[in-house]
Order: structure tokens, then C-alpha cells, then sequence
């Protein structure tokens, strides 16, 4: 069930950018603020991973080859 | 004089197009886009937090950490990080009972290092290769991993794959001395995707596969704690990020879902609000909601009525058996509130601060009972930065 929905919310989504109205560079200039990138300060988000990996059973999704570590 | 304006805006659009293809003028790279960074970054931030409990205070971390991003060329880029973590206080023993209560506690100390260079080619491509290594008192690791992203000739559309390896080596300071091994393969496919002038999106699937030991030393000595010598983990990450024209402030969101084979399941949403203030001030407040069951070995503070502390229920009849108390694998919601200040000042500098309170309590699970018997967890993160731009 949980992979069905995964498949569905994937096509839509291809679908949804092929129907998409193309954003023009020229348009761009909202989505290169640096508010608008996903993680816009790398320290921040490494210090977010670190602190929730100690205190939480879940953690990866952004990145590869992270490394570990003790965190007691 | 009346003037005609129609198809004028797709001629100013083309010049400004032309205008923004000049090296240097183009304010940064949008999202989804595949292109090389032409600005040289350093960063300096400092973490502390502290994990406190009714009953007493858990660990206390500090950790300064530096950053460089620079182009050493126009197609390569190289990045370097580095931090050092200075760990005290006390960890639990087992459940809520603290190593810190009739001594000193736990120091620890990690130093980590991580260097990535990465390639662009001319067909909106990049490969990033990354190496990372730390080092504890009691732990190893090194790590490094490849990541490739492929952006849509319009830049609208972004394909990211990846993958990683690290080898960890565990040795712990108590016990007879013995060194243990821990592998971790992991792996990233992912697409980012640009929807509207204001509107970006990303999703992400994320699988690790670890194996060898995964027991915490610390609660299988003082306590029960034996961990099954695998772990598959899979997340799915979705973000998107919208910009307010009206407010000048940019909202970014996020979801994960994650489960792994010891029969945790995450579900995580965290929401940003970066408000663009007059004189240069972003305020950004944030906040983060998560919820999470058990793992399948994880038991509650209820003991062997014969063994006592900290037997778990039928310990003697299954010694081996598959044991923890560690609260990180208990079911539990967590909630963080977050207030981050920021100032760019001239010359391309930065300064930052951010707070954050964090609780996690067993009823705030959503979906499901609460882990019954643990305290309430409390965390204050604190941090403060400067960044230069040049």
C-alpha cells in the first residue's frame, strides 16, 4: 500500500512538471534569493542533523557519506 | 501618447536574460539549477546545547565549526568543514537513570574533518566527491560518498543521485578493551523541481543500509542494551519552499517519512519563516513537529520482579535476546520553537543567532501510545555564526 501511494505521488508529480508553464530565467530572480534554497546555511543544517541524530530514532534524507559518530 | 506594451515584456525579459548571463551579475544560483558558484564563502558558527531532564541535567555539547566554499577554477569547486565537538554531562545508564548521578559523568571530545570537490561540466552536470573523518575518545569514523545532480536544459528540473559509505570503528573507554565494527552504505536519488517564479520544490529518497555493531557499549555495560547487527533505513524528504511577493519573506517547508527495519516510523514537518526585514535584518522563525514509534526491542521502565533495574521482564529465560532502554528508540512526539536573527552588513559579511527549545514527551506521539515510565526531555540549542562573502 505505502509503496502503491509512494508510485502515485511520483506520477503526479512527473506529470505535474510536464504541465507545468516553463519558468523563464528571467523570472528566476525571487528563486535565487538565498532564503529560497533548501538548506541556505550549510553549519545550520549539519548542527540540525547532529543535535536531532543524539536525542531521535530517525535520521538521513538530505545527503550521502555523512559519516558517524558516538553521540551519547 | 498612448504606448503599446504588448510583447514588450518577453523583449525586456530576453535583455535582462542577456544581462543576467554576464559573469557576476546573476545574484546567486536559483534553485534546481546546476550551476558553478562564482563567490568564495567562509563560515564560522557556534553550537552549544544542553539535554536536561526534572531529575537532572543529561549532556551539555559545545561545538565551534568552520566552513569554506571556493571556486578554484570556473568549473571546480572545493569545500572543506570542520568542527569540534566537547561533549559532557551524563547519558542514562538505562531509561532515565543517569550515568552523572553519584560521579562525574561523561567527557568526550570529536574532532571531524570533511572535504568535497566538485566537477561542472558544460551539460548542466556536477559530481561532488566527498571525504569525511572523525574522531572521539571511543569512536572512528571515515566516510566519503559520491553525489551527481543533472539539471533540465530550461535549469527547471534537477536530478540528484548519490551514494556513500562509512566505516566506523567503536572502542569503548570501559570493559575489556575491544574494538568493534560498524559499515554503513547509503544511498540518495533525488529531483528538485521549479514550479512558479515563486515556487520550489524538492523530494528525496533516501536508503542506508548498516551493519556490524550496533549496540550502545555504554548501556550494555552499565546496563541492557543489545542491538540486532543490522539496520535497513529508508526516508522520503519532501520539501517546498514559497516566496511572498506581498510579505518579502520566504516560507519553507518540509516533511520526512522514515522507517527502518527495528520498526521505527518517523513522521517529521518543519516549517521556516524567513521574514526579510528594512536595513538588511532576516528574522526567521521555525518550528519542528516529529513523531516516532518504538523499536520492536525497546522496552519500558518495568523490571524483572526478580533481577530488578535494569532486567527487563524474562531477561533470564532469553539472555541474548534483543534489548534496549535507550529513549531515542522509545515512541515519543518531539516539538521545537526557534527564532533565528540575521544582519548582512557591508562588505559581505553576515552575523547570525538562533534559539531553540526542544521537548519530547511519550503522549505527544501522534498515531499511537506514548513509551509510558520515561521523564519529559528537554533541550535549549544555542548558536551564533559569522559568514563572509567575497
Amino acid at each position: 500500500m505505502k509503496r502503491l501511494l509512494l508510485m502515485v505521488a511520483v506520477a503526479v508529480l512527473a506529470a505535474g512538471c510536464e504541465s507545468m508553464p516553463k519558468v523563464q530565467p528571467w523570472e528566476k530572480g525571487n528563486l535565487a534569493k538565498p532564503e529560497m534554497a533548501f538548506d541556505p546555511d550549510t553549519l545550520e543544517a549539519r548542527f540540525a542533523d547532529h543535535t536531532y541524530f543524539s536525542k531521535e530514532g530517525a535520521s538521513g534524507g538530505a545527503g550521502v557519506g555523512g559519516g558517524g559518530c558516538g553521540c551519547n | 501618447m498612448i504606448m503599446d506594451s504588448s510583447n514588450k515584456a518577453p523583449a525586456r525579459g530576453a535583455v535582462l536574460a542577456a544581462a543576467l548571463a554576464l559573469p557576476g551579475l546573476l545574484p546567486g544560483t536559483a534553485q534546481a539549477q546546476v550551476t558553478a558558484p562564482n563567490a568564495t564563502l567562509v563560515q564560522f558558527k557556534y553550537l552549544y546545547y544542553k539535554d536536561y531532564q526534572e531529575s537532572g541535567d543529561r549532556m551539555k555539547v559545545s561545538s565551534p565549526a568552520l566552513y569554506l566554499l571556493t571556486p578554484l577554477t570556473d568549473d571546480w569547486v572545493f569545500e572543506i568543514g570542520a568542527v569540534y565537538d566537547s561533549i559532557s554531562g551524563a547519558s542514562p545508564y538505562y531509561h532515565t537513570t543517569l550515568s552523572g548521578a553519584s560521579g562525574e559523568g561523561i567527557k568526550d571530545g570529536r574532532t571531524a574533518a570533511d572535504v568535497t570537490v566538485t566537477k561542472y561540466f558544460a551539460n548542466r552536470t556536477s559530481v561532488a566527491v566527498r571525504a569525511a573523518y572523525s574522531t572521539e575518545d571511543d569512536y572512528r569514523s571515515t566516510a566519503g560518498g559520491v553525489t551527481i545532480r543533472h539539471a533540465t536544459p530550461d535549469q527547471n528540473t534537477t536530478y540528484t543521485i548519490g551514494g556513500g559509505y562509512s566505516g566506523d570503528e567503536v572502542f569503548p573507554t570501559v570493559g575489556t578493551p575491544t574494538t568493534n565494527y560498524k559499515r554503513t552504505y547509503d544511498a540518495i536519488a533525488g529531483v528538485s523541481q521549479v514550479f512558479t517564479p515563486n515556487d520550489t520544490g524538492q523530494l528525496n529518497f533516501y536508503y542506508a543500509h548498516q551493519s556490524g555493531y550496533l549496540t550502545d557499549p555504554y548501556k550494555a555495560y552499565w546496563g541492557i542494551d543489545n542491538r540486532p547487527n543490522k539496520r535497513d533505513q529508508f526516508a522520503l524528504l519532501a520539501r517546498w519552499n514559497h516566496y511572498f511577493d506581498s510579505a518579502n519573506a520566504t516560507l519553507r517547508t518540509s516533511y520526512r517519512y522514515y522507517q527502518d527495519d527495528w520498526e521505527v516510523v518517523a513522521n517529521t514537518l518543519t516549517a521556516e519563516w524567513a521574514q526579510t526585514l528594512p536595513d538588511g535584518w532576516v528574522l526567521t522563525p521555525n518550528l519542528r513537529y516529529t513523531t516516532q514509534s518504538a523499536a520492536y526491542f525497546y522496552y519500558d521502565p518495568i523490571y524483572d520482579p526478580l533481577l530488578g533495574a535494569p532486567f527487563p521482564p524474562g531477561y533470564l529465560s532469553d539472555p541474548d535476546g534483543f534489548y534496549t532502554s535507550d529513549q531515542r528508540l522509545s515512541a515519543f512526539g518531539g516539538i521545537t520553537g526557534g527564532l533565528k536573527l540575521s544582519k548582512t552588513l557591508n562588505g559581505g559579511w553576515i552575523i547570525d543567532g538562533k534559539a531553540e527549545y526542544y521537548e519530547q514527551r511519550a503522549d505527544w506521539r501522534l498515531g499511537g501510545e506514548g513509551s509510558p515510565g520515561l521523564e519529559t526531555f528537554k533541550a535549549q540549542i544555542y548558536q551564533v555564526g559569522v559568514t563572509r562573502k567575497f
